[in-house]
């Protein structure tokens, strides 16, 4: 789901930057607020390059099989991590199979890492809300919308970039039909992955509670 | 995700391999913006030219290129198969219901010109210069610490984690773990379920292996104001390759976009 090189426009382009740009500034100064910032550094750069290995196992839905974006849960594990975490692995995903662009890396940054951003905050929500609910209960709850939330966002942003940057003779039924597809699809995808996100965190819950105090 | 080795630097003596690393990372991504900005057809042959030119003078081999070219192909493929035969109103070909438009043709060979182009400068600029030198240099321009080190880490450990993966998958399969049949669009919550304990314990073992590097790394004085340490960089390349080949690359990219300007006007 990135967008590669040579679909949108330079302005765009530069905008994805720009909107990255601020986006990282943002998430560093809320990491280096934390009390011992360099201390979580090896933590989410081995865990990013996890998320970017765990990225290429693919689930499958039959009649295919789709890899997870996993941008969600990135967010609900690393929190103000996660943006930088997704920034790195688009970088070395177009660097090394020429998935996504070096052009259009800040547009799928933002496409990927701002969703993160609201999976992370979604998922804290759990500390506040749904309290009458069991803890496991409301942490796969909150995992679960953190991890559909997480791609459902990153697939309405792809859609309206590639539909404002589409060709202008592109038939309009046609171009509704195609949306319209891709969304149904991209549906079934979504609860997989919040469900994927809601039984990986319960594990995470369990095994080592710790990784989910960013 | 086809993972290939990271590292795809090809040594050679060409002069894009001799141009400073800076400026060969300022140069080409301002060249591919520019390529980024063009909307108009006749420009797509020079895009094309100056690309091809480039690469030429790198040196590498077109295998290189040809080998990278393979996943990214995909979308490609899927350009050329969708758009000439869906937008536009003008017929070029008809056979039976399968007719050609002249407005989709134009709008792929504009869309894949534009790919082509960026996707072999940004080749050009892996194989001509290693990773850590272009960390180096991203560092050098101002990169914040944290990121810099995110990405030296990350790196670092990408293999280490892939190959840990790798095992994990293969003890699964040792003991039964398969892919069964399915019915139609019915997800096997088991099967989801058994690969969501392999990603936890692929993060929970990255996790604890990362408390390990942390605790060597604090040893060595890392967190008290001491970076990680790239290496430098050595900038001794000649003064003239580095003046030619970035003035050239540059009005080469202001002359696109200024030509492009002046087409659409």
């Amino acid at each position: 789901m990135h967008i590669p090189d040579g679909i949108l426009p330079a302005q765009v382009c530069a905008a994805g930057y720009a909107i990255t740009g601020l986006a990282t500034w943002y998430s560093l100064r809320q990491i280096n607020r934390k009390p011992d910032p360099m201390a979580e550094i090896p933590k989410a750069s081995l865990l990013t390059a996890a998320f970017f290995v765990a990225s290429s196992i693919y689930i499958p839905i039959p009649p295919a099989s789709v890899h997870l974006i996993l941008n969600g849960l990135l967010g609900v594990v690393l929190g103000y991590f996660s943006f930088p975490a997704i920034l790195i692995g688009l970088f070395f995903q177009a660097l090394v199979i020429g998935h996504g662009g070096l052009t259009t890396l800040g547009v799928n940054a933002a496409m990927m890492g701002i969703p993160a951003w609201a999976a992370y905050h979604l998922f804290q929500a759990h500390r506040y809300l749904g309290r009458k609910l069991p803890e496991p209960t409301r942490i796969a709850l909150f995992a679960f919308l953190g991890g559909t939330l997480g791609l459902g966002l990153s697939v309405l942003i792809f859609l309206t970039l590639v539909i404002l940057h589409l060709p202008a003779e592109v038939d309009a039924r046609a171009e509704q039909a195609a949306v319209v597809a891709f969304s149904l699809g991209h549906v079934l995808v979504m609860v997989v992955e919040g469900l994927f996100t809601a039984m990986l965190v319960l594990f995470l819950h369990r095994a080592k509670p710790e990784l989910l105090e960013s | 995700m086809g993972m290939t080795h990271f590292d795809t630097y090809v040594p050679r003596q060409s002069v894009i391999h001799r141009w400073s690393p800076r400026l060969k990372l300022v140069s080409l991504l301002a060249l591919m913006f520019a390529f980024a900005t063009v909307q108009t057809l006749s420009l797509v042959p020079w895009m094309l030219g100056l690309a091809a030119l480039l690469y030429g003078l790198s040196g590498l081999p077109l295998s290189f290129l040809l080998r990278r070219l393979n996943y990214p192909g995909l979308f490609i493929l899927a350009i050329v198969v969708l758009l000439p035969f869906t937008v536009g109103n003008t017929l070029l070909w008809q056979w039976g219901w399968l007719t050609l438009r002249q407005e989709g043709l134009q709008a792929t060979l504009l869309i894949v010109g534009r790919f082509l182009s960026i996707l072999t400068l940004g080749f050009i600029l892996l194989g001509t210069t290693p990773f850590l030198t272009l960390l180096l240099v991203l560092r050098s321009l101002g990169l914040p610490t944290i990121l810099a080190d995110m990405t030296l880490l990350s790196y670092r450990y990408l293999y280490e984690i892939a190959a840990m993966l790798a095992t994990m998958q293969q003890a699964m399969r040792l003991r039964g773990f398969g892919l069964p049949r399915q019915h139609w669009l019915q997800v096997n919550g088991q099967t989801l379920q058994q690969l969501a304990l392999l990603v936890g314990n692929l993060l929970i073992r990255s996790y604890e292996q990362s408390e390990r590097v942390y605790r060597a790394m604090r040893l060595r004085g890392y967190g008290d104001g001491a970076q990680l340490n790239l290496g430098q960089f050595t900038n001794h390349q000649a003064v003239g390759i580095n003046l030619g080949l970035s003035g050239a690359v540059l009005v080469a990219a202001v002359g696109l976009v200024v030509a492009e300007w002046v087409l659409r006007r």
